[in-house]
């Protein structure tokens, strides 16, 4: 290996001679060097291996110079180079797996979607998604989200399928699922619901409604009656008291708050 | 380190192949060399057993101490807290009433807000149509949304701060009606 | 082609024998693992396996979408009784007074109701809240025998505002 790299060096010092240059490297850029940007950012930890200690927030500090972008970029940097132990969901770094759902400076969002704040002298707090059971740092329990996801039965149901091919749908009535088929189930909604805060064992929060309601509007479902019966007690959908802090933190844009008051008029036109 | 470096996949399929001795002896030698953990089954609800000694020791993440204030909730508790306020001095008062119809008079509550000082008086006006102010036209901003509209997150912010305006304005039109 | 059809529908009563069985199974561990750490509405431990689907509570239209229509018409209906509380007097329109008063009572006791249920359970505290449920009963029935009593042998909501307020 030491032989190969001095015979390289040699070749090429005879060739610099004779080119009148001395490296290529003289017409590249010289990277730049950035400027140091050091920021804090206090991140939520809990380790189930000491159950007994109290949560707390743990203090990271970084160059923002040598970090990517987004607060998911910060966090990788952190697990890599500082802490390994730092424990979050990740997966596809672009919005669509909502895995890094979590409350960044106060705002349920997805950390591949968000910005870190670059003003150095405010630090970023990093907590996990609210009001739900911590299974390591940022890593929330998500079952009951899930089963509740489940029990509203998110598939097509139809009494009479077409004799052939598929079930056709107007262009109109397609575009009544515009909006709410995008959901990619991150919970940032549901966890900003101060009414699933106090009643998530029973409501069944935002994301689950509208994806009640996408199936209630689908043209092609044939049990809307019965999705909506299920709906007709004190819990499951009336916590909803149209508080708005589902549509304000949708990190996709969706308006869940406007799906379930057409679910509420529908449900009272029956 | 897969067979492909070490060589052995042609061997190893060639073993796969080969009479069961043979194999039994690749086999026995894999065992040997992968089988250093050791492996327990357990039954569903075993498993369920350990899952939930876990749950019982998860904290709860914090919620509305660290969520940032935002028109949206803000506006939703402090509907609720004044439309509670109200009824509980309209509660108060009839019930007082109905326990000491006396005390509790027109005339003698009449009179006692008439023998304030006017600095207190208005105070307690500003008190009264401010929560009267937001619950009442706020609670319009909800039968509109209950009607399917401004429900646009737009919606919401702009008729936010249109009854917020409103709000302050009313106040200040009820503290000094005469 | 036929014997292939058999043999298919065969396999599929075959597997959904075993379903059957295994969601029987489920069932029975969903039960087992209550003795041991008991379920608390809202606490960690959660009810049935992950695969199984959380339950509704029984369906109840006046619990429902009845009751969600009726606060929605009381409040709509109290916007124009607010409004004409102002430009009326209540010793003049002694219908219209009552009218608000009982509204008022009303839209009050659902909006004490809400936050019961929202924070005051009866599955989450079982003797508190059904005590504040009773207790806002309570309180509701004197309010309106109150408030009846002041109507008709004093001067009224309104009137008694209109003039506190002046006065």
């Amino acid at each position: 290996m030491q032989s190969l790299l001095t015979a390289g060096r040699s070749a090429h010092l005879a060739l610099g001679k004779r080119a009148f240059t001395s490296s290529a490297r003289r017409w590249q850029a010289v990277p730049q060097e950035k400027p140091v940007l050091m920021k804090e950012f206090k991140i939520y930890r809990w380790n189930p291996d000491q159950p007994e200690k109290k949560p707390e927030l743990q203090s990271y500090k970084i160059d923002l110079n040598q970090t990517g972008p987004m607060v998911l970029d910060a966090l990788i940097k952190i697990k890599n180079e500082i802490d390994p132990t730092l424990t979050f969901r990740r997966s596809c770094r672009e919005g669509i797996c909502g895995s890094c759902a979590m409350n960044i400076d106060g705002q349920n969002t997805l950390a591949c979607l968000c910005r870190i704040d670059r003003e150095g002298s405010k630090n970023t707090k990093i907590y996990p998604l609210p009001h739900m059971y911590i299974v390591k740092d940022l890593v929330p329990d998500m079952t009951l989200f899930y089963k509740q996801y489940k029990s509203i039965q998110p598939w097509l149901q139809n009494d009479n399928p077409p004799e052939k091919g598929e079930h056709l749908q107007s262009p109109e009535d397609r575009r009544k699922l515009d909006g709410m088929y995008e959901c990619i189930l991150c919970a940032c909604c549901s966890t900003s619901c101060p009414s699933y805060w106090w009643n998530q064992d029973q409501y069944l929060g935002p994301a689950t409604l509208m994806q009640a309601y996408r199936w209630i509007a689908d043209s092609r479902d044939t049990q809307g009656a019965e999705r909506k019966e299920r709906l007709q007690n004190e819990m499951s959908l009336y916590r909803c008291h149209t508080i708005f802090n589902c549509t304000r933190t949708c990190p996709k844009g969706l308006n869940p708050a406007a799906a379930i008051a057409k679910i509420k008029l529908e449900l009272a036109v029956d | 380190m897969s067979t492909r470096v070490l060589g052995l996949g042609p061997a190893l399929r060639k073993a796969a192949f080969l009479p069961n001795a043979a194999r039994s002896q690749v086999m026995l030698r894999n065992v040997v060399a992968k089988r250093s953990i050791q492996i327990q089954s357990l039954t569903p609800s075993a498993g369920q057993e350990i899952l939930n000694k876990q749950r019982v020791v998860r904290p709860s993440s914090p919620h509305f101490t660290i969520y940032q204030p935002q028109l949206t909730w803000v506006a939703s508790i402090f509907n609720r807290v004044t439309g509670v306020a109200l009824s509980v001095l309209l509660y108060g008062f009839s019930i007082a009433y109905l326990v000491a119809p006396g005390t509790f008079s027109s005339e003698n509550v009449i009179q006692v807000v008439a023998g304030l000082p006017e600095g207190v008086k208005y105070a307690g006006k500003a008190v009264l149509a401010a929560p009267f102010a937001f619950h009442s036209l706020n609670g319009i901003r909800h039968l509109s949304w209950d009607s399917i509209k401004f429900l646009s997150l737009k919606g919401a912010y702009v008729s936010g701060y249109i009854v917020l305006g409103a709000s302050a304005i009313s106040t200040v039109a009820l503290t000094l009606m005469k | 082609m036929s014997s292939s059809l058999l043999l298919r529908s065969a396999f599929s009563r075959n597997l959904t024998h075993r379903l059957a069985a295994r969601s029987v199974n489920q069932a029975r561990y969903a039960t087992s693992e209550a003795s041991q750490y008991k379920y608390v509405p809202g606490g960690p431990i959660i009810q049935g396996t992950v695969n199984d689907p959380t339950t509704f509570p029984a369906p109840s239209r006046t619990h429902g979408s009845y009751h969600w229509s009726f606060e929605r018409l009381l409040s709509a209906g109290l916007v124009p009784l607010t409004a004409a509380a102002f430009v009326t007097t209540g010793s003049n329109y002694p219908v219209l007074d009552g009218l608000l008063g009982v509204s008022l009572i009303m839209h009050s006791h659902i909006g004490f109701d809400q936050c019961l249920v929202d924070y005051l359970h009866p599955r989450k505290f079982p003797i508190l809240g059904k005590v504040a449920t009773w207790t806002l009963r309570t309180a509701t029935v004197g309010t309106l025998v109150g408030l009846y009593q002041f109507n008709t042998n004093d001067i009224g909501l309104t009137e008694l505002i209109a003039r506190a307020w002046t006065a």
